[in-house]
């Protein structure tokens, strides 16, 4: 009976060693099979805008375009910048490739190891965890950044992304990185630029391609169309290859003058306040309330009109129906493969895109009484989103849009926006304040 | 022994299991589902990259350009064929006050044909890339008027020549917005009854959106060029392009907002559009001779408009 339950034991403890070693193998084959990207990371187009319906872009051109950029980008492991882009390679490669640490206790990788999981590899805003995230994380590629000290259209400054980084973003998902070194703060802003270079050169590349390549008839010996059966002459794509097209050559190096000079024009377009436009001491509790009230009359008032979104309580639920750039780049995408317009040639990729894309969300204004504010709460804070906008966002700005441009309101009149929007959390919830009558007869 | 049977028995529910998540992930695998499209070729990247780390300047010595002497002009009319479609009203949600009239929305104007003509309304017609520029084509440094009243623009397709400058208008009882999509990016806010001048830099390959964020009904299109030789055709779908330069080879881009051709391009195949080698991007090419006035009169048929 004994021998008997060991020789049981024995033959199940076999059977058990068998199953697990083909469950091991199966697990390997299977892992191998579906391609569990073992190998190393690689950078994807913005198939977007490659099958939007203003560029479409045949996928011989989507090829060349990824060489383009391989070419003047280098990969996730290796990243490269041309000269001319300004970008420090040393910087770069901090933040780029997997993560590590040195036997000094240098840290590498730093992106991978602090970002990708929201930001994605190709810092399209779409990484593993950006689906449960609201709002979405930010896709660099357009190098649009709301939070920063300069004029609308302007890029921000490094200084501005390094904010961003050190201090979080209030009310999002975006963390604080207070705690790391600054050298692996500012390898992530170089990295975070790096990004943007990138994806702003795939758009101008893009539009490159449709605008000035694109078909071309094939002549013969002596320069005739050469003609199909059906009498229709024959086409072929006009390739990009700068490597051996010299016009391209140069104009792809002007493509990315043009958007290194945004970038290094930031500087230039830092929005200073006028000294003496400060009205508030702040530590006068009376010129306080005073500039404060002004304030209020202003944000209900006709000539700032800030209640028309924020709502006439503040809690941000006036106008709620527009978007962001990004998400109406993305509807604007769905709403034409829904209605089937487009290249015929490109419908099953772009059904293919259409159903990877998150849900289109509005862009909702600031809730101002929750006392949260994405960009920091300095006061100088406020005033650069009520002076410049927010852009990317619905967000309108009331100073002038440019050095030296036609503003809407004063610096003062700003500055007592920006004291009265600072007063709002305060005042009684359960008895909001009701709107000006002046532009309350208007709101139906 | 019966402790043991249930010993197995969980061991094969984990087999299962272990087999049930396997095909799972041989199924799906983990790739991500944006992870779509090419990837690119090293050794052509590697290729990219040497050509463009080379001396690229010094690369004028291109075949010179034949370019004519003299002027011309070019003019015609686009004539919709078919059934006009009737505009519907703008959804006005907000400030119904200010932004009826009688208590009446405005009507859209994706696609305005006249009922008397059949012409086309807010077709855009330009030059893509002139070599010489006529002076009544070139900026004067002017200011133009670009208007919006009960709650819609009054230029409906704007095409601007930079260099002049932009006089944004709200003639309404309430505030607006304009936001300017595109390269010359503008978004402010224009009080009741005031002006803001916007001084645009860039130049557009297509019209880009102009909207208001207050009322999100409210739709125009502004083109900036760096030259005049650009036109948006009238009520009666007319258009004229004068001083153009005469004997070079010049391509015109057609756009309207709800043509069905990329980026809303007006793409044409009727016979008179084939003699013009219309293209599928809604380009054409003439060649105009000194004083020479070409006449286009061009008919649409609706499905142009995807109608």
């Amino acid at each position: 009976m004994s021998t008997f339950k060991n020789n049981n034991e024995f033959g199940s403890r076999l059977m058990n060693h068998g199953l697990r070693t083909i469950c091991l193998v199966s697990s390997l084959v299977a892992l191998n099979l579906a391609g569990c990207d073992f190998h190393a990371p690689q950078f994807h187009l913005n198939m977007v805008q490659m099958l939007s319906d203003a560029t479409p872009t045949p996928k011989p051109y989507q090829e060349q375009i990824a060489d383009v950029l391989d070419g003047m980008f280098g990969t996730p492991d290796e990243p490269f910048a041309l000269p001319e882009t300004g970008l420090d390679i040393r910087k770069l490669k901090m933040s780029a490739g997997p993560a590590w640490t040195d036997k000094k206790g240098a840290a590498f990788g730093l992106y991978r190891q602090h970002c990708v999981h929201c930001h994605g590899i190709d810092g399209d805003g779409q990484g593993p965890t950006a689906l449960f995230l609201n709002p979405y994380p930010r896709d660099y590629r357009q190098g649009v950044y709301k939070f920063k000290s300069t004029y609308n259209p302007a890029k921000p400054t490094d200084e501005d992304l390094q904010r961003v980084l050190i201090n979080g973003i209030p009310g999002s998902a975006m963390p604080s990185f207070s705690l790391l070194a600054s050298a692996e703060i500012e390898s992530l802003v170089e990295y975070v630029k790096y990004l943007s270079f990138r994806g702003q050169m795939e758009t101008a590349l893009t539009n490159y391609v449709y605008n000035d390549l694109g078909e071309e008839e094939i002549t013969d010996e002596i320069g005739e169309p050469v003609l199909d059966d059906e009498g229709e002459p024959v086409t072929k794509l006009i390739p990009l290859d700068p490597e051996n097209d010299e016009e391209q050559r140069t104009a792809i190096t002007e493509m990315l003058a043009e958007i290194v000079e945004g970038w290094n024009e930031a500087n230039e377009q830092i929005i200073v306040p006028e000294e003496d436009a400060i009205p508030t001491d702040v530590e006068n509790l009376k010129a306080l309330a005073a500039s404060a009230a002004k304030g209020r009359e202003l944000f209900y008032g006709t000539r700032a009109n800030c209640m028309k979104c924020h709502g006439p309580t503040g809690l941000g639920d006036g106008q709620q129906d527009d978007f962001d750039i990004w998400n109406k780049a993305h509807k604007q995408f769905l709403d034409s493969v829904a209605d089937g317009s487009g290249e015929p040639q490109l419908a099953t990729e772009r059904e293919e895109v259409a159903a990877s894309l998150y849900p289109i969300r509005n862009a909702i204004p600031r809730n101002l009484r929750n006392g949260i504010y994405r960009g920091g709460n300095r006061r100088i804070d406020l005033f650069w989103r009520i002076y410049a906008g927010i852009a990317g966002s619905p967000m309108p700005g009331s100073g002038p849009a440019s050095p030296g441009a036609q503003g809407t309101l004063t610096e003062e009149e700003m500055w007592n926006i920006v004291d009265y929007v600072l007063s709002l959390p305060y005042e009684d919830a359960s008895r909001p304040q009701r709107a000006l009558p002046i532009n309350t007869e208007l709101v139906n | 022994m019966v402790k043991q049977l249930t010993h197995v028995r969980t061991n094969k529910l984990n087999r299962y299991t272990c087999a049930l998540l396997l095909t799972g992930l041989m199924l799906v695998g983990c790739r991500r589902v944006t992870d779509l499209g090419p990837v690119a070729n090293p050794s052509a990247a590697a290729k990219a990259r040497e050509a463009l780390l080379g001396d690229t300047s010094g690369g004028e010595g291109s075949a010179e350009v034949v370019t004519g002497t003299g002027w011309a002009t070019l003019k015609g009319t686009f004539i919709f064929d078919g059934a006009p479609p009737e505009m519907p009203p703008y959804n006005v949600n907000k400030d119904t006050a200010a932004c009826t009239i009688h208590g009446k929305a405005p009507l859209q104007e994706t696609l305005l044909v006249d009922s008397a003509t059949k012409g086309i309304a807010n077709v855009a017609i330009f030059v893509r890339k002139a070599s010489r520029v006529h002076e009544s084509a070139q900026a004067t440094n002017e200011q133009v008027l670009f208007d919006q009243k009960e709650c819609v623009f009054l230029s409906h397709v704007f095409p601007f020549v930079l260099g002049n400058t932009m006089d944004i208008k709200n003639s309404d009882p309430v505030g607006h917005n304009t936001n300017i999509d595109g390269k010359n990016s503008f978004n402010q806010t224009i009080p009741v009854g005031e002006t803001i001048a916007f001084k645009p830099q860039k130049e557009e390959a297509v019209p880009v959106s102009v909207r208001c964020s207050i009322h999100p009904w409210m739709s125009a299109y502004f083109l900036p060029r760096e030259n005049g030789y650009v036109a948006v055709t009238s009520e009666d779908g007319s258009f004229e392009i004068e001083y153009l330069p005469a004997g070079e080879d010049l391509e015109f881009q057609v756009w309207h907002e709800s043509a069905g051709g990329p980026g809303s391009s007006l793409v044409l195949t009727t016979p008179e559009a084939k003699e013009l080698k219309w293209s599928s991007k809604g380009r054409f090419k003439v060649k105009l001779a000194e004083d020479e006035v070409k006449e286009l009169n061009l008919t649409v048929p609706s499905d142009a408009f995807g109608l």
